[in-house]
């Protein structure tokens, strides 16, 4: 049989219930993962989902849900993967929400939202699971942030601010945790076609399209196929790197 | 008779804690049993910052707990880190 990037390696996924969280779990699970597919609210859907993936690919998909602005619901999340005494190879912080509004329109009630879910919450889960990584010397940690986080966008300073935060801690614990085995990259999505995309009229998209070396808007699958990357021990030499995955938009604004 | 049999295996029980807790120590931050009373924080070169989430995860392996972050900040002593499992993590010594 043909060797999986993934074989036999345990992944914590957040935001599994759609986007990009549910085409990393699909992937990683065709790639020999096993998975902790996390979601913030128990549906049949994601369930049925969960053990149609477990089905089809021979592979374990541990359903588990946690609302992420609740530190204790973390914890208890966590609790339950350490019950399995399965070691934790990989961990992937997805879940986040999306904001738009002008500066001046920001209230500070939505730019603490904005950190409690896209900062704050990885921040405590990668402290606990990281944990569990030292103690087996190997482990890595995918987060991922935006192209927003970088290039900084008109209407995009709670949310780009949110995800610039998650680039530094990645940065940061890729040397506190270098030498205990524990690699640490983040991903910055461009444009990326996912529900959160569907609001956006065409005009938007064909401008998008445009700023694009590829001339096309990016699938869930490329930046699962990223973190795929990142996962697996073909990136085993990677730590600390900040990954842009949007087609050359940046080249093109550079120009 | 029973309560007598008891009595004694929660003996044994405390024996194996303080003795895992001397290991953890003993192999983590690579010391002598002889140098540990007293031991604090940065006493020695194995226990830094590095050190330190070495032994927290080997101590939460050993007793199959998790360590909430501020138990791990305080952790700052071979004595302190008794009282923090004792107190917090229903760990018997």
């Amino acid at each position: 049989m043909e060797r999986r990037l993934l074989d036999g390696k345990n992944i914590v996924v957040t935001g599994t219930a759609r986007g990009m969280g549910r085409v990393m779990l699909e992937t990683f699970a065709k790639n020999g993962a096993n998975v902790w597919a996390l979601a913030r609210i128990e549906t049949q859907e994601h369930l049925k989902k969960c053990e149609e993936i477990s089905q089809e690919y021979g592979v374990e998909v541990m359903p588990l849900y946690a609302e992420l602005s609740d530190p204790d619901a973390i914890k208890t999340v966590v609790n339950e993967i350490r019950k399995t005494k399965m070691p934790v190879d990989g961990l992937v912080n997805n879940a986040g929400i999306t904001y738009n509004a002008l500066f001046q329109m920001t209230k500070m009630e939505d730019l603490r939202e904005q950190f409690e879910i896209n900062f704050f919450a990885p921040y405590l889960l990668t402290q606990y699971i990281s944990k569990m990584m030292i103690r087996n010397k190997k482990g890595s940690i995918v987060n991922i942030s935006s192209t927003a986080a970088i290039d900084g966008n008109s209407g995009k300073s709670a949310y780009g601010a949110s995800k610039a935060a998650i680039i530094i801690m990645t940065k940061c614990i890729s040397e506190e945790l270098a030498n205990m085995g524990v690699r640490s990259n983040a991903i910055c999505p461009g444009v990326t076609d996912t529900d959160m995309l569907s609001t956006l009229p065409d005009y938007i998209m064909d401008i998008q399209k445009e700023a694009s070396f590829l001339k096309k808007i990016g699938k869930p699958v490329d930046i699962a196929n990223m973190a795929m990357f990142l996962l697996s021990d073909q990136s085993s030499y990677v730590t600390g790197q900040v990954i842009r995955v949007d087609g050359g938009m940046t080249s093109y604004n550079k120009r | 008779m029973p309560k007598e049999g008891i009595l004694k295996k929660r003996e044994v029980d405390k024996m194996t804690n303080l003795e895992n807790y001397v290991q953890a120590f003993c192999e983590t931050l690579e010391v002598s049993e002889e140098q540990l009373t007293g031991l604090k924080y940065q006493d020695v070169p194995l226990w830094d910052s590095v050190g330190h989430m070495n032994l927290i995860a080997r101590l939460e392996e050993v007793f199959d707990i998790m360590m909430d972050t501020d138990d791990i900040i305080d952790f700052s002593s071979f004595e302190k880190g008794k009282e923090i499992l004792g107190n917090n993590y229903d760990v018997v010594f």
